[in-house]
């Protein structure tokens, strides 16, 4: 009963979902914005990882669910693992992916020629990036509690198009 | 012939439960379903040495009781279904089956966005899917 749409309607989606809790709902509060987003995300989450751990025999631990949300749910998701995943083996997990999908299309604003204004609009352009990326941190966190592990998600975009999750 | 199948959450919190018999004995169902569910808790927790793998979602037969058969199914995210039988010989291969498209049913009935997760499954399509299943599950074990 799987019905296929096409990518764009992702992007597209998510772009205006983000853009519209940002300018039209919560228009000067963006933490408030970012928490409706990462709650989204959550609950989608949630139900997604009710979907992929069909098949699957149950984990023995959370080394095994994290290795789970790294390989197969990304690849269900974005058709790609996680590349790189580090940890300190006392709960914090680092989760990288070379080329984040979802911001994959997005360029980092050329910074202006005012020397004066390059902090502020390199603080904009991060800032409305990192607006996009509570919508798959609510997602990580809403399977990993679904598979019983209460966490915090985290990301951080150092370089574009790479992107981490702690 | 299944009798009742249940959805427990993850807090042992009833998510949905149907009974199958024109009887109106839904209340030792419950209670059935209930005691089920600490078999399923000490499965869980002290697994047999003796081989069966311990990440099996299958848990099979949990107990019999005096007319009835209790089985038993967790997945990954602690939703125990779990179904109970009257027939005295049920092919495991023909429960499993079932489990399988139960799953699946309930998968489906999740992922419903106005579908709030832990409070129980209101939606009429799942109803009808889940007594199709039993359905074909009482033809083909006849048969």
């Amino acid at each position: 009963m799987g019905r296929e749409v096409a990518e764009s309607c992702i992007d597209s989606l998510l772009t205006e979902m983000v853009s519209s809790y940002c300018n039209h709902f919560y228009a000067n509060k963006p933490e408030l914005a970012a928490r409706r987003i990462e709650a989204i995300g959550y609950q989608v989450g949630h139900q997604l990882s009710e979907r992929y751990t069909m098949e699957r025999p149950r984990f023995s631990d959370h080394l095994e669910a994290i290795k789970f949300i790294c390989k197969d749910f990304w690849s269900e998701l974005f058709k790609k693992q996680i590349d790189n995943l580090k940890t300190n083996h006392r709960g914090t997990f680092v989760l990288q992916d070379n080329r984040f999908r979802w911001l994959s299309r997005m360029s980092p604003e050329p910074s202006l020629e005012n020397v004066d204004s390059q902090d502020p609009s390199e603080n904009k352009a991060a800032q409305a990036t990192s607006m996009h990326l509570y919508f798959p941190c609510g997602i990580i966190r809403g399977a990993l509690s679904n598979l019983g592990i209460p966490c915090a998600v985290s990301a951080d975009i150092s370089n574009l198009p790479a992107c981490e999750y702690i | 012939m299944i009798v009742c199948v249940a959805v427990v959450g993850q807090q042992n919190n009833p998510l949905y439960i149907q009974s199958f018999t024109e009887a109106e004995d839904d209340l030792k169902l419950h209670h059935i379903v209930h005691c089920s569910l600490d078999v399923v808790d000490e499965r869980v927790n002290n697994p047999k040495r003796s081989g069966s793998t311990l990440n099996e979602t299958f848990l099979g037969l949990l107990y019999p009781t005096e007319n009835y058969k209790v089985y038993g199914y967790l997945t990954n995210t602690k939703v125990k279904f779990i179904l109970v039988t009257t027939d005295l010989d049920v092919r495991d291969a023909d429960v499993r089956n079932f489990f399988r498209r139960f799953h699946s049913a309930y998968v489906d009935a999740v992922s419903n966005p106005f579908h709030v997760p832990g409070k129980k499954i209101t939606s009429r399509t799942f109803a009808e899917r889940v007594s199709n299943i039993v359905k074909s599950f009482r033809l083909s074990s006849s048969g």
